[in-house]
């Protein structure tokens, strides 16, 4: 009888190279440039698709079996969650506007990047890399939803979570992330992984996910915790990815350089702008701090990100450029937007408020070279104003940054006394900016960006003519529960009474 | 306590320690295992182990799922041994490793050299009459008495070789390198162990070599190719050899005649420091400029085997990617220590 010998298993390698690569196919109908119409219009030249490197092997039905798993555990958490009454757990509710603006501003641009990578998926004509986009498109569009889902135990008992999506479209605050992720989503698919790859997985995930993730930890949010160490598992992926690409573009051809450069520069800054929203939220909005915003930033961005850009000047690129307004910034940045927030506070899907004594002291800790010199003083006066029963509002609509879409609330980077404003003229009209880095933005884009749609407009133009009534139901804002000051909210009545209710046999 | 890591599909073994994690061993034996997070969260590290018992320390649940762990896979950056292990990593397998064993060689110095006024070479006739087999490139430990403990310093001669040349370069203060250049005297009884390192030439891709080599950094690429002259290899090699002055361009003679008597051998050595106005000829200026300027800034279709100190690999490491040559291409002598196992590094790179 004849020996059965088993069937050699299949290393990893063959293994990937067959449920990838093999799968590739030359068209033989249409052409190449017919199938792949977006590839070449940005400029980038590539000579050899089958350079592209796929540190990961990770096939498909691998990859289903792990999301899988990470899907039964985060449910499984996040039911218990609801069903223990974790969203008594947390510090006290000052957390919530955390979790609102993250909901809001954050979370739908996971949506979009998975709308994105889906698109890129389809774009590029290297087939390893259409599997790596695909598989990112799904990590996205599970991130949002885990995100969403996660955050719907709160929804239930709090203010402000409701009407997340209106708020991505329409809140002046959430624009400045939407125009991020629009704009990457309108390029071409080079830039569009730079932007996302690069700026959003590498410069900025480690300084949105860590400390955020770390401050949910802090304050006691275990749904929150959850779905950030299902999502991290995901991140070196995505990682890897938008360096690959980088690397790739590089190496392919030399006059790749000069428009990787650019779009570096670019997304450096959109990424730092997009930032503030994350830095003021650490600073300003945990109950319990892991760490402030400058010690954060000077870990992830100035030193990974300078590891980085020693790496990439190998390859010739230099630091963007706007690195050295970035560092100016630091010490200001978060103070300026919570000023901002504050004082826009009847327009906000979430609570803000004047910092304690102990919020001051610790923020003059963390900012000894700032906070008391120009930032305390503010405080203390807007304090005064509330105490006389007049607190501060600023009722007028501010100038908005035609890039970023913030208003133009920060500081020249050498002196933060004065206010930062630059103008353009183009066919006629006048575009305002927040900073250089955005004019400069503008200035190489200029037909893409007057395209841009700044929704905080509609409040002068028909049919809401100036009611600002109106407009709060077109953001779908519930005026009095939502927004306004943190002390005296229901959010906060809500919470003190349901945990003594919880703790106590009153 | 230690135990033996063996980590396929290289086969090589190294020591792991009770509590240390399976990366760390492989990072401090020269074995790049992917790695990013460094504290289970990432999963870049993941291996599978084949044989032996680990603990899984603080890997995360999301990060390595039940299943896996059923499987036997871990994370090597939070994984300790409890038992000998046998890990199977992605490390590609590399057709030009010999995998040699390493083991112990007792010797005698035969003889001492000064070569420069800061080096001195050193001859050792090995016990065993079949001396030691090793790749041309890899180095050894040399064994050093009164409790100095034992150092590194890569093969000067070819394998063929009958005795192991070692060329050592006085460190200002080093105790190791202050014995041999002060106190070893030929007819002392030395021990080596080795052969160690992944540093050898990847005479598979037949492709034209790049050598650059500066310092006390010339002993690899000179037994690299004093092996390849000596078996035929018939594509053109060339050595971008650098020093700060004349006295210290040690073998200079030797490569003169060897480019003379192999057509295919280009040498190019190159001064940093040489005083203006001396007889020197050739080139002035660091290796990588020399590089640059022989190349023509073109560096294309050739694999390089960088060898020095660090300054000097990072600008030829630079001047190569921006001549086009990029990493799957280069090839550095890495000794990682601990204090780089620790150091923040992007992940763009693996190997360079």
């Amino acid at each position: 009888m004849d020996m059965t010998v088993a069937k050699k298993k299949l290393g990893l390698k063959e293994k990937y190279k067959l449920l990838t690569r093999d799968l590739g196919w030359e068209p033989t109908y249409h052409n190449k440039d017919e199938v792949f119409p977006y590839v070449k219009y940005e400029g980038i030249k590539v000579h050899d698709w089958e350079k592209w490197e796929d540190p990961f092997r990770l096939t498909m039905d691998a990859y289903w079996k792990y999301q899988a798993e990470k899907e039964r555990k985060f449910y499984a958490i996040i039911d218990a969650h609801a069903q223990n009454n974790g969203h008594l757990n947390i510090t006290d509710a000052r957390y919530l506007s955390a979790l609102k603006i993250f909901l809001q501003a954050i979370s739908p641009g996971e949506y979009c990047a998975g709308k994105g990578f889906a698109r890129m998926g389809r774009e590029f004509p290297g087939v390893g890399t259409q599997v790596a986009c695909q598989m990112q498109a799904i990590d996205e569009i599970r991130h949002a939803q885990t995100q969403i889902h996660a955050l719907s135990n709160y929804n239930k008992f709090y203010n402000g979570f409701h009407a997340f999506a209106d708020a991505r479209d329409r809140m002046w605050y959430c624009t400045l992330p939407r125009s991020f992720f629009d704009d990457a989503m309108s390029a071409g698919p080079f830039e569009f992984m730079i932007a996302i790859g690069f700026s959003f997985e590498y410069v900025l995930t480690n300084l949105l996910f860590v400390p955020f993730m770390s401050g949910a930890a802090y304050n006691g949010d275990m749904a929150t915790v959850t779905f950030g160490f299902s999502a991290q598992s995901d991140e070196a992926r995505h990682m890897t990815l938008g360096l690959e690409c980088i690397k790739f573009m590089l190496e392919q051809d030399p006059d790749n350089l000069p428009i990787v450069q650019n779009w570096i520069d670019k997304w450096f800054w959109r990424g730092f702008r997009l930032l503030g929203v994350v830095g003021t939220m650490m600073d300003y909005m945990l109950p319990k701090r892991v760490m402030s915003w400058r010690e954060a930033f000077e870990i992830y961005g100035i030193e990974n990100g300078g590891a980085l850009f020693k790496d990439l000047a190998r390859y010739g690129i230099r630091p963007p450029k706007g690195w050295d307004d970035a560092g100016k910034a630091l010490d200001h940045m978060t103070h300026q937007f919570m000023l901002a927030l504050y004082q826009y506070q009847f327009g906000t899907a979430f609570h803000s408020w004047i910092p304690s004594e102990e919020d001051m002291a610790w923020l003059s800790k963390k900012y000894p070279t700032t906070f008391d010199k120009y930032y305390r003083p503010r405080w203390e006066h807007i304090k005064k104003l509330k105490e006389a029963g007049t607190p501060y509002a600023n009722m007028g609509l501010a100038k908005l940054c035609q890039t970023c879409q913030i208003p133009t609330v920060f500081t020249e980077p050498d002196d933060p006394t004065t206010l930062c404003h630059r103008e353009v003229e183009y066919k006629g009209e006048t575009y305002h900016f927040c900073s250089d880095g955005c004019q400069h933005i503008f200035e190489k884009e200029p037909e893409k960006y007057i395209q841009g749609w700044l929704p905080l407009a509609a409040i002068f133009q028909a049919p809401l003519n100036g009611d600002l009534g109106a407009w709060m139901e077109w953001v779908s804002l519930a005026d009095g529960k939502d927004n306004g000051d943190f002390a005296g909210s229901e959010d906060q009545r809500n919470f003190e009474a349901w945990r003594n209710q919880a703790t106590s046999n009153q | 306590m230690s135990y033996q890591l063996t980590i396929e599909p290289l086969g090589q073994t190294v020591e792991v320690e009770e509590g240390q994690t399976i990366l760390d061993a492989a990072l401090r034996a020269g074995i790049y295992l992917p790695h990013a997070c460094c504290h289970g969260l990432c999963a870049t590290c993941k291996v599978q182990v084949v044989d032996g018992e680990i603990d899984h320390g603080e890997a995360s649940n999301f990060a390595l799922m039940d299943f896996e762990r059923e499987e036997g896979k871990c994370l090597a950056c939070c994984a300790t041994a409890q038992d000998d292990l046998v890990i199977e990593a992605e490390i590609e397998e590399d057709p030009d490793a010999e995998n040699l064993p390493v083991r112990d060689f007792d010797g005698v110095v035969s003889r001492i050299e000064t070569l420069t006024p800061t080096i001195k070479g050193l001859w050792i006739k090995l016990d065993d009459p079949d001396g030691m087999r090793f790749q041309a490139g890899q180095y050894v430990n040399l064994e050093l008495p009164g409790g100095i403990g034992s150092r590194a310093f890569s093969i000067a001669s070819q394998p063929s070789a009958g005795e192991v040349e070692l060329n050592v370069r006085i460190v200002p203060g080093g105790q190791g390198t202050g014995y041999i250049h002060e106190q070893m005297q030929a007819g002392d009884r030395v021990r080596i162990t080795g052969p160690y390192g992944r540093f050898f030439v990847k005479k598979s891709a037949r492709v034209p070599v790049l050598f650059m080599a500066g310092g006390s950094g010339l002993s690899s690429p000179r037994s690299m190719i004093l092996d390849l002259l000596e078996e035929g290899f018939d594509l053109p090699i060339t050595l971008v050899y650098g020093q700060r002055n004349r006295e210290e361009l040690y073998y200079h003679e030797a490569f003169l005649e060897l480019a003379a008597k192999h057509p295919n051998f280009t040498y190019v050595p190159a001064l940093s420091h040489e005083p203006e106005g001396s007889a020197w000829e050739g080139f002035r200026g660091f290796v990588h400029e020399a590089a640059k300027a022989h190349f023509d800034n073109d560096f294309r279709g050739c694999k390089a085997y960088l060898c020095g100190p660090p300054l000097m690999i990072e600008s030829c490491i630079a001047t190569l990617m921006q001549g086009r040559l990029f990493e799957r291409d280069i090839y550095t002598e890495k000794f990682i220590s601990a204090a780089d196992a620790q150091q923040v590094r992007s992940p763009l790179f693996r190997s360079i």
